[in-house]
């Protein structure tokens, strides 16, 4: 699934309700809906560019579905992403849980796939500390150990949601950089078997 | 089981099964309320023999009547019109031209003898197409009836649905989920629904929540299973103006419970169309494997998320008279510029695409298909609920699996779903058998909407969308208020706009009420009729079936039945006049 007019593909993971609609809607339209939850059916895909420097990125954001009943599908709509958003709810600690169980899918199948963590619905927290469930420490340690970034956003002030996806953008930018330069010194035949894998696999 | 808890909540559901306890001498529930038992009168349980096979297996190669929508490969004769036009299938107004659009994709589900409840209906409607042929004479009516509605009846059930209104503002929100299941209002709701594992696990519940209601459907189960113990079916429990409906599809048991006049058989087929919406999102392959893994399995897990499908689809089959006539609507277009759409729709093709449908809000602009592929009305419909009852394909371009039962139980297919603009009404679904093909796909539509842009048609479109459908002034027929009107061979029907005695939500649905009661005596299974005029409390109704179509009008308090009955070829010339218009009569292939 590549497609001609988008550079990078980005995908939001996370359990459902998290908010990844909202961050995608905040990012891409500057708004936030209000009103009765939504659940997203299947996968919704939106384009936007980004400016990194003087060069443009198109992102290609799909955002899935949360629901258990996706999850065989998931595959195809992560499969070759250059970025995963995964989402959790500051205020829900059973959220993170799930981004546990994430992580460790794209550790197994999506190994270039690089990984950002975000929590979600910091507006919320920030009225009343209480509220939240998910420590930052924790998350900071965890993301250092599967050496992944951090971000904690607001679809609904739309604090740090332009940086998330600057940010993804930026090193999007970089390693596309690295893999043209070092393309030269790959040998072929890992090529292959690189290709064979991911023919089997899928 | 609990018993003191359960009784409130749906008391013929004991009743029954003491009942049968009484008959086959085996202990079931406790005997303490005995007495009280036998005080209840009016309780009667339909059974039926499983091992009882359907008669007449050997008719169905024989185009099914209603809901069939098998394509008239036979030649038409020129297309009449005469006083009375259609009355034979494929030549009514708005029957399409070359072939159907949709068909009866028969599946191998239909064809086997258990597999559909549905088929033994078809089969007995068939019946009375056939009746309906031999007498063709609107006005010699063999079968023809007329009812004069008790006004006290109609005047309690007014009460009762206010008082549902009422008992509804109080509990706030439309889904009244965490409405309590002891409660009066609970029970006052017209239709309840039920869906549970074989295991007795509640699935879903249409008012409440499942967890409460767990004791109440274990009971169900068991009396699902107890029937079954003797090698029967249960069908439904009639007690007490209550009509309990149970549709066993294993590894899934529906069950409604209605107070209104629908038969049992059309609260069969409603608990079909809920089953196949499970079935839509999972597959049946799918269903199976986790049942056959865990027995026990909490199925709301997989189906979270999805109760806002199966409520707005409770909502349709109450409103939405498509889904009655198993019919589908379409927006009221110059047929040249239909035409434009279609072939731009399908010039827009893909290798792997299967349907492309166009829809503005629940009406059909527009389908093509692949060359021998049709799709089925039901699925048509899971397609229109999908996309109406979620604001989730606004956000981009959607790409889902889904399952059109009808067509397949097995597997899914791959839909992209958009809005040709942000805020139009405009709904394009693309039906692939890939599912990488999103991008492929996604070009199509780019293709057909630069291809309409082009065009002027695109403009006729969006005003045909924005403008009001047609009143029902324009037919010209005095004290005709409403009228719905089905091509039996396209499948398609057409109906004016909701006129103003009718414009409130309660009133439309007790008009919607009157059609579907109707409806259900046009297709009595057993005495099945050709017309029928109803004098109701505060109109006149009339409906009419032929093999050609299917119409239901209604008229103001001073109609009378001679005007009724010549209303009827008037209004058949004027569809005929309009039926460029009103129905696709070039369905497009790729």
């Amino acid at each position: 699934m590549s497609g001609h007019r988008v550079d990078a593909k980005v995908v939001m993971l996370g359990k459902e309700s998290v908010g990844k609609t909202s961050l995608v809607e905040r990012f891409v339209h500057h708004r936030f809906l209000v009103g009765p939850y939504q659940n997203t059916i299947g996968a919704a895909f939106v384009a936007r560019q980004v400016q990194v420097g003087d060069k443009v990125v198109t992102l290609g954001i799909w955002d899935t579905a949360g629901s258990e009943r996706y999850e065989a599908m998931s595959r195809i709509y992560y499969r070759g992403a250059k970025a995963a958003i995964v989402c959790y709810d500051l205020t829900d600690s059973s959220s993170f849980l799930r981004v546990k169980f994430w992580v460790k899918e794209l550790q197994n199948c999506e190994e270039h796939c690089k990984i950002y963590l975000c929590g979600t619905k910091n507006d919320l927290v920030e009225n009343d500390r209480s509220m939240r469930q998910v420590d930052y420490h924790d998350v900071q340690d965890f993301a250092d150990e599967i050496k992944a970034q951090l971000f904690e956003t607001s679809s609904k002030t739309g604090s740090n949601v332009d940086e998330l996806f600057q940010k993804v953008a930026e090193d999007f930018n970089n390693t596309a950089f690295q893999i043209i330069t070092g393309e030269k010194g790959v040998d072929l035949g890992q090529k292959k078997n690189d290709y064979f894998y991911s023919c089997c696999h899928h | 089981m609990g018993t003191k808890t359960l009784r409130p909540t749906i008391p013929c559901f004991l009743f029954g099964c003491a009942d049968l306890c009484d008959r086959a001498r085996v202990p079931f529930t406790t005997r303490a309320s005995k007495k009280s038992l036998r005080s209840m009168k009016g309780l009667c349980l339909t059974l039926e023999p499983a091992t009882v096979m359907e008669a007449d297996v050997h008719k169905m190669s024989v185009p099914l009547e209603n809901g069939s929508l098998a394509p008239v490969d036979r030649l038409r004769s020129e297309r009449s019109d005469s006083p009375t036009p259609g009355l034979v299938e494929g030549t009514e107004p708005g029957a399409g031209q070359d072939s159907a659009m949709f068909v009866h994709a028969q599946s191998f589900e239909d064809l086997t003898a258990e597999g559909e409840q549905g088929q033994e209906q078809e089969e007995v409607q068939e019946e009375e197409e056939g009746e309906s042929e031999r007498a063709p004479e609107f006005g010699e009516l063999g079968d023809s009836e007329e009812t004069q509605e008790p006004e006290g009846k109609e005047e309690q059930e007014q009460e009762e649905r206010e008082n549902e209104k009422e008992e509804e503002d109080q509990s706030g929100s439309g889904r009244a989920k965490e409405e309590d299941v002891n409660s009066e209002a609970w029970r006052r709701h017209r239709k309840h629904v039920f869906v549970l594992s074989e295991a007795g696990k509640p699935i879903y519940s249409r008012y409440g929540t499942e967890e409460a209601l767990s004791s109440t459907m274990g009971v169900m189960m068991a009396l699902v299973s107890f029937v079954e113990a003797e090698k029967n079916i249960i069908r439904s429990i009639h007690a007490d103006g209550y009509k309990v409906v149970f549709l066993r599809k294993s590894p899934l048991v529906l069950v409604g419970v209605s107070r209104c006049r629908q038969s049992e058989r059309e609260l069969t087929r409603e608990l079909l169309y809920i089953y196949y919406q499970i079935i839509s999102l999972l597959t049946l392959t799918q269903l199976n494997h986790i049942f056959q893994h865990k027995q026990n399995y909490d199925l709301r897990r997989l189906l979270a998320g999805s109760e806002h499908l199966t409520d707005n689809l409770l909502r349709l089959l109450d409103r939405d008279p498509g889904l009655l006539l198993s019919a589908v609507t379409c927006l009221p277009l110059a047929s040249s510029s239909r035409d434009v759409i279609s072939s731009s729709l399908q010039a827009a093709k893909a290798k792997s695409l299967v349907f492309s449908i166009l829809l503005a809000g629940s009406r059909l602009v527009t389908l093509v298909r692949k060359k021998d592929q049709f799709l089925h009305h039901m699925d048509l419909h899971l397609l229109f609920n999908l996309v109406g009852s979620s604001s989730s394909f606004r956000e981009g371009e959607g790409w889902t699996p889904i399952c059109l039962p009808k067509f397949n139980m097995a597997g899914f297919f791959h839909a992209h779903i958009s809005y040709l603009e942000p805020a139009s009404e405009l709904c394009l679904i693309l039906v692939s058998t890939d599912r990488e093909d999103f991008f492929n796909l996604s070009d199509c539509k780019r293709r057909f909407l630069e291809r309409l842009r082009r065009r002027s048609s695109y403009q006729a479109l969006q005003e045909a969308v924005q403008a009001p459908s047609y009143p029902v002034s324009q037919v010209g027929i005095p004290e005709l208020r409403h009228f719905v009107y089905k091509s039996k061979s396209s499948g398609l029907y057409t109906s004016p706009e909701i006129p103003v005695p009718y414009k409130c939500e309660e009133e439309e649905e007790r008009l919607m009420d009157l059609y579907q009661y109707l409806h259900s005596r046009m297709h009595h299974p057993t005495r099945p009729l050709r017309s029928i005029y109803h004098c109701a409390e505060k109109e006149n109704l009339l409906a009419y079936v032929t093999s050609g179509f299917e119409l239901y009008l209604c008229f103001s308090p001073l109609g009378t039945k001679a005007l009724a009955v010549s209303a009827v070829n008037k209004l058949l010339k004027w569809i005929r006049k309009e039926e460029d218009r009103l129905f696709i009569l070039n369905p497009q292939t790729y």
